[in-house]
């Protein structure tokens, strides 16, 4: 439990169905020391709130510290994938490492026999007895993309119980139970981010010396250097802002090239493919054959759209889209869909 | 199963003697002792007679009784008020164990803070402090040596009469936290001679928001908050008479049953801690070498997290502490067990702690339970 409503109405469900529920919030991070939390040691007002949330519904709540897992499986992979030119999906790596499978774990020690969240996502027992997991029912708001690296062999314990619900279902839902948590806003921020700017946590693990934070060439995909960047570590596909003026034409992020410390420039009309790749795959069903049409997201609150299997060699699969998509980036997710079932995904090479 | 707490350490159900003394200043005795009409004279004898009840508890003289909102407050008092009275008079430093309560530790920070040299004495394995260390900090002239009656956290009792004796010797101030110590061991101020020492009223069946310091004759501290002149002007405010009435009785009556509720105690927590060695492989008694509080029992256990063992007792109805939590709610390595060179990673402490309502029953079905969740806990971690 975030402290945020998802969270709050997904416990409050499960109460109203029966189970016998346990409120778990992660501390994942330690917030002292960081501007503005000065005087709250590890004080996420979010552990109050879901604090709160559990003493309204009778139910014990308890804070686990997954510091350590956490920070190695997401923040240094977020770290780590920077300094690599791409742009990492740490939600993605929280719910297929810390979220999932590492609280699965510690609550089993507890005696749990499933684990719930407040994704917008469903699950459902397919006719072969398997467990599938589904895109939520509020396609607007449906969370199942950052759901596609969770371990096939928990699938059949987990519980999304608002994932039948929208979002203001769920608001509407919070409020008639009187949780204080009814009203709070989206949370969008990054949640080890507190500064909102990611480039103040790479100068703070990596050293402002770090290559990947050095100045270096802006160059075009013909090789022409146009300018100066701040340090390819700043810089992500599609992006705009931080490029510095006086182009006769609006230029955008194409690529980033840590071996050269180069990033690669042109115009907004480059940023559309037609083909990507995937790896690091991790099938929730049966992994797709060649030429098979699916349906793939690229980013959260975009549409899917067609794709097609065009091959796959080893941990890679090739796909081609039937229109082009814009700043398709390494690093971040392609999650893949037969229908509404989410069999997989894998990160966008 | 009705649930089973064991966790006296932390606070203590009220007593019904202590209730009933409590209940008249709730209701028609509501006045304020500095008023000299008859509401305040009578609520300023009831507060006298608690006053004097605390001091009969601890040997002390009626005007050495200090009420404050509790140990902490009483903790700040002393070692704060003592460095701001002493360091006018050329004062450099402050000393404590480096298993103090996190009240005397603050406190000394704070005191750092403002100059004075803070200076942390170093504990055996046991966690009893090393007298043989103690001549180095005095003669570094300590506005005040704290020292703790005994740890709250494994129960170890500090060697206070040396401690005392040769402070006294050196013309230095002594400090002691009694608040774990306080009814369970004689804690007496004509018998060992400190200066100042802390006690509390939730710990002893007593309410919570107060707690007394004693301050020996003659000791000078300045008050940490200002206004007019109750409790001799170290705690100015009005008075909680309903709260000091309720002190008052527990103090009274955990000093009148200390011996043979002690002796009870001891038997009840020796039976546990042997059932436990003996069912829960490769546990150690924290502190187990030297001299307890009958009270305490603190375990390390092997191979299992802190989070799941102290949820799943949780969850079975038996409450003990892992330490201390920090805001989130999550629980920290504790100070004194790394003080110790007992903090081992993979290992657990646990405390159990038991009081007055504890019975031969609970003790027997916890001696049940605590292996079994252990076991499961172990399994599933591995």
């Amino acid at each position: 439990m975030s402290g945020g409503v998802d969270s709050s109405v997904a416990a409050a469900l499960l109460v109203e169905r029966g189970y016998d529920v346990v409120g778990a919030t992660m501390k994942t991070f330690c917030y002292s020391g960081t501007p503005g939390h000065a005087r709250s040691c590890c004080g996420l007002d979010g552990i109050q709130d879901a604090r709160r949330v559990c003493d309204r519904l009778g139910i014990p709540h308890y804070v686990f510290d997954m510091e350590e897992a956490f920070t190695r499986d997401v923040i240094d992979d977020f770290v780590a994938e920077y300094v690599a030119g791409r742009t990492p999906n740490p939600c993605v790596r929280c719910n297929s490492n810390t979220k999932i499978p590492d609280l699965l774990r510690k609550g089993r020690a507890l005696g749990a026999e499933l684990i719930a969240t407040g994704h917008y996502a469903r699950t459902a027992p397919g006719t072969d007895g398997r467990t599938r997991l589904l895109r939520g029912v509020d396609e607007a708001k449906d969370q199942s993309y950052f759901l596609w690296g969770v371990p096939a062999e928990v699938v059949p314990y987990l519980l999304f119980p608002v994932g039948e619900l929208t979002k203001p279902e769920v608001r509407a839902r919070a409020r008639a139970q009187g949780l204080s948590t009814a009203e709070k806003p989206e949370s969008q921020e990054i949640c080890f981010v507190p500064t909102g700017d990611y480039t103040d946590l790479l100068e703070q693990r990596l050293g402002a010396a770090h290559p990947a934070l050095q100045p270096g060439r802006l160059v075009t995909p013909a090789g022409e250097v146009v300018g100066e960047h701040a340090g390819y570590g700043r810089y992500t596909v599609g992006q705009r802002k931080g490029l510095g003026g006086g182009f006769p034409r609006p230029l955008y992020v194409l690529g980033v090239r840590p071996g050269s410390n180069e990033v690669v420039v042109g115009d907004e009309a480059l940023l559309e493919r037609r083909e990507l790749a995937l790896s690091d795959l991790n099938w929730l069903d049966e992994p797709p054959a060649a030429g098979e049409r699916l349906l793939l997201r690229i980013r959260h609150r975009a549409g899917r759209v067609p794709a097609t299997v065009v091959g796959g060699e080893g941990d890679v699969l090739r796909l081609e889209l039937d229109t082009p998509l814009r700043a398709i980036t390494p690093g971040q997710s392609g999650a893949l869909y037969r229908d509404d079932v989410l069999i997989g995904g894998g990160r966008i090479r | 199963m009705e649930p089973i707490y064991l966790d006296h350490a932390a606070t203590t159900p009220i007593r019904s003697e202590v209730r009933a003394a409590i209940l008249p200043f709730l209701d028609a005795r509501f006045g304020n002792p500095s008023s000299t009409h008859r509401w305040g004279r009578e609520a300023r004898a009831a507060l006298e007679e608690a006053r004097e009840r605390v001091a009969g508890a601890l040997g002390a003289q009626r005007r050495e009784i200090v009420f404050t909102s509790g140990g902490t407050e009483a903790d700040n008092l002393a070692v704060l008020g003592r460095w701001r009275a002493a360091r006018h008079a050329g004062g450099a430093a402050v000393a404590c164990s480096a298993i103090e309560h996190k009240a005397v530790l603050g406190a000394l920070h704070a005191a750092g803070d403002e100059g004075a040299e803070a200076l942390l004495l170093a504990v055996d394995a046991d966690g009893v402090l090393d007298v043989g260390a103690l001549d180095e900090t005095l003669a570094a002239r300590p506005a005040v040596v704290s020292i703790m009656w005994a740890n709250n956290e494994v129960g170890t009792l500090q060697p206070v009469e040396a401690v005392a004796a040769r402070c006294r010797a050196a013309g230095v101030c002594f400090h002691s936290d009694a608040v774990q110590a306080f009814g369970k061991v004689p804690v007496r101020v004509d018998r060992v001679p400190v200066d100042l020492l802390s006690i509390s009223a939730h710990k002893i069946g007593g309410p919570k928001g107060i707690g007394a310091l004693y301050v020996r004759a003659g000791t000078e501290l300045e008050p940490l908050v200002h206004g007019g002149t109750q409790e001799g002007g170290l705690r100015p405010g009005t008075e909680s008479v309903a709260l000091a009435a309720g002190m008052g009785v527990a103090a009274e009556l955990a000093a009148r049953e200390q011996r043979e509720e002690a002796r009870r105690l001891a038997a009840l927590r020796d039976r546990l801690e042997g059932a436990l060695l003996e069912r829960i492989a490769d546990a150690v008694v924290n502190g187990g070498g030297a001299p307890r509080l009958p009270q305490i029992l603190n375990l390390s256990i092997p191979g299992v997290e802190r989070d799941a063992l102290l949820m799943s007792l949780d969850m079975e109805g038996v409450a003990i502490s892992t330490g201390s939590a920090c805001q989130s709610g999550v629980v920290e390595a504790s100070h004194v067990l790394l003080a110790m060179g007992r903090a081992l990673p993979g290992e657990t402490a646990v405390r159990f702690s038991l009081g007055r309502t504890t019975t031969e029953r609970e003790i027997e079905q916890v001696i049940e339970i605590v292996p079994r969740v252990v076991e499961r806990v172990r399994e599933l971690a591995g």
